[in-house]
């Protein structure tokens, strides 16, 4: 349960944001992040629907390759 | 396995090994990578990797799911809870309701969801009807619920808290005459909201090695290299291997919600009891959003001695690194996950539901 997944903030409403990770999209809530600086463009790890810290893009997605690679290596 | 992965495991190999060295992970999500990466069979056969307490839902303590079952039955409410905690068992009598599951098909309105914001979109949707949150969880789970709270929800949306911390659960074993392993892999996303500093106790107290890692086996990998150099080179630190997100100090709005909402209690761990500063309540300013002040008659304290893992499981043991799933004598017969027999096989976060789905299909027991 306390794995997160890297996911892009594609808009902001107040504290709730509309993030996508590899085409999938989800309302993301930012109030955890309040003290942080945030916009459209940045990358997030999202836990349970909360942002719980900000990453850079190359971490996100260096991140998704790992997973992606071990979801196969679950599923072969 | 990736090119870096396998960069880390001809390091570590290449390192002058101890005899033998037990290196513990406390995450489900650590142990679900380092079992479906194989790594036990990738890394030499002197390392040993423990699964320790690492499953909320496997130490929820049974009155409290059992609390959660009765109020569903018993009030004219919307149960929410996380979708893991449903099939959990209690421990009652053959003919009697032993799951939220079983609640859920004998009538009760109980809802999964995977997230807070489910919660209050639930309780909007039905101003009418009160809506009880069963939030457990660790640091990671219980911050977002805090900051639910923090951020403002419906009058009808209560929260029935059994959120728990991991370190004291480590502190415990430490603290205790047999710990049962020599080095710690600190969970990655725990520190992200804590900080990395709530581990330092791990090389203050008792000078042993210790590393946060995050997810991938990459950053395990190297993890548990630091961890075999610092017990080499007998130069204990606290390592941070999951530095895109890991900071000294944590999450600091996260934490200011979190002590704002809710405070520090002692706290039961199903199967293994009481550790001092483990669990977390909601403070006086919260309590209006209660589930336990609003709904007082369902905790049942006398089934705090009775509220133990079902009979012939062994998950306590599991949990708390002492044995391997599999030595657990129902493992893989009565107890697959299918028919799951305690809560580590039922969630996605048990060692015995972990190892199972990373093939181990024979009981060493
Ligand atoms: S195999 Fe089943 S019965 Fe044994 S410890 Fe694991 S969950 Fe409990």
């Amino acid at each position: 349960m306390c794995l997160g997944i890297p996911m892009q903030i594609k808009t902001i409403d107040g504290f709730l944001a509309r993030c996508e990770a590899k085409g999938v999209e989800r309302d993301v809530n930012l109030f955890m992040l309040q003290d942080d600086q945030v916009s459209p463009g940045d990358y997030v790890v999202v836990h349970i629907g909360y942002a719980i810290q900000k990453m850079t893009e190359q971490e996100a997605r260096s991140a998704w390759e790992i997973y992606d690679e071990m979801l196969a290596a679950e599923h072969a | 396995m990736s090119a870096t992965a396998r960069q880390w495991l001809d390091d570590i190999r290449a390192l002058p090994l101890p005899e033998n060295i037990r290196i513990m992970n406390v995450c489900g999500g650590h142990e679900r990578s380092i079992t479906m990466a194989g790594l036990r069979g990738a890394l030499p056969d002197n390392i040993e990797l423990i699964p320790g307490p690492g499953c909320p839902v496997c130490v929820c303590p049974e009155e409290d799911v059992y609390e959660a079952i009765q109020i569903a039955l018993h009030e004219d409410v919307i149960l929410t809870a996380f979708g893991d905690m449903l099939r959990v068992p209690v421990n009652v009598p053959k003919d009697a309701i032993r799951s939220l599951e079983q609640a859920k098909a004998s009538g009760a309105d109980i809802r999964p969801v995977a997230s807070p914001m489910e919660s209050v979109q639930i309780a909007h949707d039905n101003p009418d009807k009160p809506v009880v949150f069963f939030a457990t969880g660790f640091e990671t789970t219980t911050a977002p619920v805090a900051a639910m709270l923090a951020e403002g929800t419906p009058d009808n949306l209560y929260v029935l808290l059994s959120g728990r911390l991991t370190w004291p659960a480590v502190a415990m074993l430490l603290d205790s005459e047999e710990a049962g392993f020599d080095a710690l892999v600190a969970p990655g996303h725990v520190a992200t909201v804590m900080g990395a500093d709530e581990w330092q106790f791990v090389i203050d107290h008792h000078k042993m090695p210790a590393a946060v890692a995050g997810f991938t086996p990459e950053s395990l990998l190297a993890a548990m290299y630091s961890t075999l150099r610092q017990k080499i080179e007998q130069r204990p630190f606290l390592d941070n291997c999951y530095p895109e997100v890991v900071t000294t100090g944590g999450n600091t709005s996260a934490k200011k919600h979190l002590s704002h909402v809710m405070k520090v209690v002692d706290a039961n761990w199903r199967g293994v009891g009481i550790i001092p500063d483990s669990g977390f309540a909601l403070t006086e300013a919260y309590a209006g959003h209660d589930a336990r002040k609003q709904y007082p008659g369902y905790a049942d304290t006398a089934r705090k001695r009775a509220g133990q893992m079902p009979p012939g499981c062994d998950c306590a043991r599991v949990v708390l690194g002492k044995i391997y799933p599999n030595e657990c004598r129902l493992y893989g017969k009565a107890c697959t996950p299918r028919t799951p027999i305690g809560p580590c096989m039922v969630s996605d976060e048990g060692a015995c539901r972990i190892w199972w789905a990373g093939g181990v299909r024979e009981s060493a027991a």
